[in-house]
């Protein structure tokens, strides 16, 4: 395939297409709605999405059912997420020398997910835009600003770096939840009534975080997961200090692929390019919003971001307020504040007036019984623990996981992804009924990896400096299963 | 809907008090006698005849019918005091001299003063260990010990001083001696078992122009007890306003200045409210002093009669039918205040005991929370109180008051469970040691009278070796063991330890005069076993909370169960501060209600941080509920397994189609109770000989009476035809 060899720079490659536009021949440049690089050929562009095209046209042939995931060709690997019916997200991304298996296709497909769930989040459904505004200009223009910014997070150098199997224990598309105490968990529960009774009768939504973690959520797991990664990647004390420290690098990382909207985004608000870094930051009051000191000139206010919420069905204002470790996210229903702005200064102000007691007990009580960033690490263990059901991941914390030899990573990820084949393979069979599933792989370097699936649950981990027997590696999952996960995964 | 039932509970309908005496009063009006007088100590109402002396236990429920007597020698009676322990009697026949009878033998003793240079203002008995009985006089204080043997009283002490006038009252062992151009220097004594302790000399602060300095009048001060702790209320003329102080142990120390609206006032204490009737205007005015506010409770109003045989369709009865009804004015001329809380009419020889309406008193304040620890606080009349407490709760919740409002009472109804619920366990104890005491403490030189369980009768055993002697009355000393304000309150003029304390107060006073001399007598009065019931019939216990509140407003909650899920949250937070548990059904209807709202997300996050507890009656909800949200239902299931409900969990696995990984777990945990053929059946279901035979074979194993049943054959027979 030609196309391979003509890839530009880095040769990673992000594109969105709509299989529903440019159906006429000499059209089809309509199809594109997004192309990173931006700098890639029109040809090239043209000459990837038609690839795609024809291969998920052509396994829909076998497959109407289930979509195409990935190619695999010598130098590269396509991966498929169709965001929406006929809009399609690819990932093209070059293989290494060695040909070995670096990274999954399931972390892969995870980016394409997260950052579409995120724009509509943020910008609503891309067919909407669409219907909207049929010369695609509104959608293509948020798609450039919105992914552009988010790809800014995987900038490195000039390079896109995803992740690989170093990433082997993380699950992307989950929250990490910090785990209290029955007493803390009720004072939070107490702050969340009062939260939800700021615009009186109508009640609202909230999130809270302490550190990266989740305490507590009012909305639907995946409204849950779309707002607490959108927390984690930018609102969170630890991502508002590197929004700070890494200004100027990121602004000359990203000035370059974001070239041509960044003359036009001066007078952007937060609620349009909610992932540009520079421009959230904490006010005097506790209030999060966008740092407008740059463009005040213009008079600019800042606007309160607006929602889409499509589990909890609504539009909500974003609200993000924080105080020390503590960031509570509130969300007023778009449809309940008829005086827009001048509702939110009066929300902001409800909860400032009945919360800020609250706020500073549970903060306090949070910060008391906070273990650090080592706090769920259980020494001997490298492990992850997924429920995909409620959208929750714990694992070991990313300083012990770098402590694995490189072998045990590789051998990890490579189980996954038989894992996740087995997973795929067992819903088409029987989508009601979990399968459990067990594996132990003694690797080249000595170490078990395992994982494990209860109920639904999936648990890996990977062993280092362990007994050699395999009776060895099931009693340490055993152990952890009944000491950590309630016995979740115990042998039965 | 329970406003109108609060409303309707008034005895008069229409008619606003919040202070009532109850008809019928105890009729004293027999013809012969000389006066009525009242003996505080042992709450008799004496009235002397000629040669008798009549009395009526006041504290009696129902001090209806003839009254007790006593044949005394003629002559002028001045006062009237039982001792202690109802052995003796003492007269006071004139200015000059006191008459004291023995009950018994009837053998009388005359204590007399010096008639030229002192007068006797009165006297009364003490159970200070030291003496028996205190003369009051113009010059001063006279303390004599009794010796019943020989009926003979000795000197123990004297103390000079310059004496206008005094004011005794046994419930505070406090007896306050004006002295002064004004009458406004004050030295004061308290003797108690405890001991003596003499106040510091204070003067009462009057208002006064430069020309008019009025005389102090013992009609204008009061002492008064309530909580446990003395106050004494004095009446400024000029200012028109009534100054309350309170006794500590080293000081005296005004509180504030309450507002009068009559020349003429009196005071009573009921159930530790502080009533000031404002004669003239024939309102009365409450206050409870507890958290140290001095706002009345409620605006004046009227006392009223209850209880009056209503014989005309008049609905509000103004006072001057009442008064008619009965016989007498309300306030009238002849109405004497006795201490703490009866009215004697001696101008128509009735006693009328005071209450409080407690109803209409929480009618009267939308302020829930204060109201529930007013009613809280309370517990002359415990059925009064529980009720209305909880219909207090379900009115707030279904009005739909900020949850921050309804969380604060229940907190408070909570609060009071759990400190009522510790002091009802302490009490026994409390009692017994109390009772040692008494005999103790007030009958050091009783000889042969006293209960046969008294080691030693005649030593007096000085309060340092007593150990709980800060259950008796006055508690001043410094090796109080007991209180709960221990610390905080060592200054203070207590007359018992743990002043604030709803278990406390004037009650464990009023039981200490039961006590005395009768220690083996059951008590008739009810102050004594009071605190058993009110703890059990006060307090709101959460399964109560439960039961009488939220399992009756959940139907009308329904349109708004987010409302209802967050006061549940409220409460549960309640629970846990007070050191509780919530009633596990509580957390079922929880849940129930968090589906409804089809917030099952929020049930997984309550479950796994335990604000929704682990039972097997939540299990068996999320299961239920399970049924239209899977994960929800995996909820339930884990917490069988980790519950440890090996036959529900596998019963649950068995309905939902897992029967391998049942048997799997049967046989780890030996569950023998599931049937077989649950698991046979399951395994045909699936159509899968395979299957059906590893189960069998299964069972052969673990069950070895299995191949003997009819299951076996059947399934056998079963899996020949698949295979």
């Amino acid at each position: 395939m030609g196309l391979s060899s003509a890839a530009a720079g880095d040769g990673t490659q992000l594109c969105v297409f709509d299989l529903r536009r440019g159906q006429q021949e000499g059209q089809e440049l309509d199809k594109i709605l997004f192309f990173h690089p931006a700098d890639c050929p029109i040809l090239l562009q043209l000459s990837v999405i038609g690839l795609c095209e024809g291969i998920v046209t052509f396994t829909r042939i076998f497959s109407p059912e289930e979509d195409c995931e990935v190619i695999e060709s010598e130098k590269h690997s396509h991966v498929f997420y169709q965001a929406e019916t006929d809009i399609w997200m690819v990932l093209v991304v070059e293989k290494n020398k060695e040909n070995e298996l670096t990274w999954r296709c399931g972390a892969l497909q995870g980016i394409l997910k997260e950052a579409h769930s995120l724009f509509a989040m943020f910008h609503g459904p891309i067919r909407t835009l669409l219907d909207r505004q049929p010369s695609a200009e509104l959608a293509r223009g948020h798609l450039r600003t919105f992914l552009t910014d988010y790809l800014s997070d995987f900038n490195v150098g000039k390079k896109l770096l995803f992740p690989t199997y170093r990433d082997s224990l993380k699950e992307r598309g989950t929250v990490q939840m910090l785990t209290v105490s029955r007493e803390v968990a009720l004072d939070v529960q107490s702050l969340t009534t009062v939260l939800g009774s700021c615009l009186g009768n109508v009640t609202c939504q909230s999130l809270v975080l302490f550190e990266d973690l989740l305490v507590s959520t009012t909305l639907p797991p995946d409204d849950t997961l779309n707002l607490y990664t959108y927390a984690v990647l930018r609102l969170t004390p630890r991502a508002l200090h590197s929004n700070a420290s890494s200004w100027s690098y990121l602004r000359k990382g990203t000035s370059v692929s974001a070239g041509p909207t960044s003359s036009s985004s001066n007078g952007t608000t937060a609620g349009e390019r909610p992932l540009l870094r520079e421009k959230l930051s904490k006010g005097k009051d506790g209030f999060v919003a966008a740092d407008f000191a740059a463009t005040e000139a213009r008079g600019a206010v800042p606007l309160t971001p607006i929602l889409w919420f499509q589990q909890a069905e609504e539009r909500m204002y974003l609200c993000i307020y924080q105080h020390k470790s503590l960031t509570i996210l509130l969300l007023v229903p778009a449809s309940s504040l008829i005086n827009g702005e001048e509702g939110i200064t009066h929300v902001k102000k409800q909860m400032l007036e009945n919360a800020s007691q609250k706020i500073v007990t549970v903060e306090q009580k949070l910060t008391r019984g906070w273990g650090g960033e080592n706090a769920y690490h259980v020494s001997g263990y490298r492990y992850l623990l997924v429920d995909p059901e409620r959208r929750v991941s714990r694992a070991s914390p990313p300083g012990k996981v770098t402590t694995l030899a490189k072998d045990s990573r590789l051998a990890l990820n490579m189980l996954r992804q038989e894992v996740d084949l087995e997973k795929s393979r067992y819903k088409r069979g029987d989508p009601c009924h979990d399968k459990d599933f067990e594996a132990c792989i003694r690797t080249k370097n000595n170490a078990w990896v395992i994982a494990k699936i209860s109920r639904g649950r999936e648990l890996y981990m990977a062993l280092e400096k362990g007994g050699e027997t395999l009776l060895y590696a099931s009693t340490a999952v055993e152990k952890f299963s009944n000491r950590y996960c309630e016995g979740a995964f115990s042998t039965d | 809907m329970l406003g109108n039932q609060i409303q309707g509970g008034l005895g008069t309908p229409g008619a606003l008090s919040h202070a009532y005496v109850q008809h019928p009063p105890l009729r004293c009006d027999i013809p012969d006698i000389r006066g009525l007088f009242y003996d505080d100590a042992n709450k008799f109402l004496i009235a002397p005849t000629a040669d008798r002396i009549l009395y009526w236990k006041t504290t009696l429920y129902t001090p209806s019918g003839p009254p007790n007597s006593d044949p005394v020698n003629e002559g002028p009676v001045l006062s009237v005091r039982y001792s202690l322990d109802h052995k003796a009697i003492g007269i006071q026949r004139s200015r000059h001299g006191i008459e004291f009878r023995n009950r018994e033998t009837g053998e009388t003793c005359n204590k007399k003063c010096r008639a030229d240079s002192e007068t006797i203002l009165g006297f009364f008995w003490t159970d200070c260990p030291t003496c028996d009985v205190i003369l009051v006089k113009t010059s001063g204080l006279d303390l004599l010990a009794y010796e019943p043997q020989s009926h003979a009283f000795h000197l123990v002490e004297s103390k000079k001083f310059n004496v206008s006038w005094y004011l005794y009252t046994h419930e505070s062992r406090l007896i306050l001696l004006a002295s002064g151009m004004q009458c406004t220097m004050f030295t004061g004594y308290q003797f108690s078992a405890g001991g003596i302790v003499k106040i510091p000399k204070f003067e009462m602060m009057s208002k006064s122009e430069a020309n008019n300095k009025p005389v102090l009048a013992a009609d204008d001060v009061h002492i008064v007890t309530v909580y446990g702790r003395i106050y004494c209320l004095q009446l400024d003329r000029v200012s028109m306003s009534l100054n309350l102080y309170r006794f500590y142990r080293d000081a005296v120390v005004q509180q504030c200045s309450l507002p009068t609206y009559s020349s003429r006032i009196a005071v009573s204490a009921v159930d530790n409210i502080i009533m000031v009737h404002q004669i003239d205007a024939k309102v009365v005015i409450l206050y409870d002093v507890s958290l140290d506010s001095y706002a009345p409770v409620s605006a004046p109003l009227p006392l009223l009669v209850r209880g009056l045989p209503i014989n005309s369709k008049q609905l509000s009865q103004t006072a001057d039918s009442q008064s008619s009804a009965y016989g007498g004015t309300i306030y009238g001329e002849g109405w004497n205040f006795l201490i703490p809380d009866l009215i004697c009419d001696a101008e128509n020889g009735l006693l009328w005991k005071l209450h409080l309406d407690l109803e209409a008193i929480a009618a009267s304040s939308s302020d829930a929370p204060s109201i529930l620890e007013f009613l809280q606080r309370r517990k002359s009349d415990p059925s009064m109180v529980k009720t209305p407490c909880l219909a207090i709760v379900r009115t707030i919740i279904l009005e739909r008051r900020s949850v921050p409002t309804v969380a604060k009472a229940m907190d408070v109804v909570l609060d009071s469970y759990t400190r009522l619920m510790k002091m009802g366990g302490a009490f026994p104890g409390v009692r017994r040691t109390h009772e040692q005491n008494q005999q103790l403490g007030s009958q050091p030189n009783e000889g042969s009278h006293v209960v046969s369980q008294e080691p030693s009768p005649g030593t007096t055993v000085s309060p340092a070796v007593n150990p709980d002697q800060a259950s008796g009355a006055v508690n001043i000393s410094e090796q109080s063991n007991s209180g709960v304000e221990h610390s905080i309150d060592r200054g203070l003029l207590n007359i018992n330890i743990s002043s604030d304390s709803a278990d406390n107060t004037s009650d464990a006073v009023d039981k200490r005069q039961q006590t005395v001399g009768e220690a083996s007598r059951p008590l008739s009065s009810g102050t004594l076993t009071q605190h058993g019931q009110h703890a059990g019939t006060v307090a709101i216990s959460p399964i109560e909370m439960f039961q009488s509140v939220f399992t009756l407003v959940e139907d009308e909650m329904m349109g708004d169960p987010a409302y209802l899920i967050a006061v549940i949250m409220e409460f549960l937070q309640s629970v846990s501060k007070a050191g509780l548990k919530a009633p596990h059904n509580l957390y079922v209807m929880m849940a129930t209600l968090l589906a409804r709202s089809n917030r099952y997300a929020e049930i997984a996050l309550f479950v796994s941080n335990k604000i929704l507890e682990p039972c097997k009656e939540l299990a068996m909800q999320l299961m239920e509920l399970g049924l239209q949200h899977p994960p929800t239902r995996k909820l339930g299931m884990d917490m069988l397994r980790e519950r440890g409900l090996h036959h529900d969990y596998v019963t649950a696995m068995l309905q939902d189609g897992y029967y391998l990984e049942a048997l799997r777990y049967a046989r780890k945990y030996k569950v023998i109770t599931v049937q077989p053929a649950l698991f046979l059946e399951k395994a045909v279901a699936k159509n899968s000989a395979h299957n059906l035979a590893a189960v069998l074979s299964f069972f052969c194993e673990f069950t070895p009476s299995f191949k003997t049943t009819s299951d076996f054959g059947r399934y056998r027979h079963i899996l020949s035809e698949m295979v």
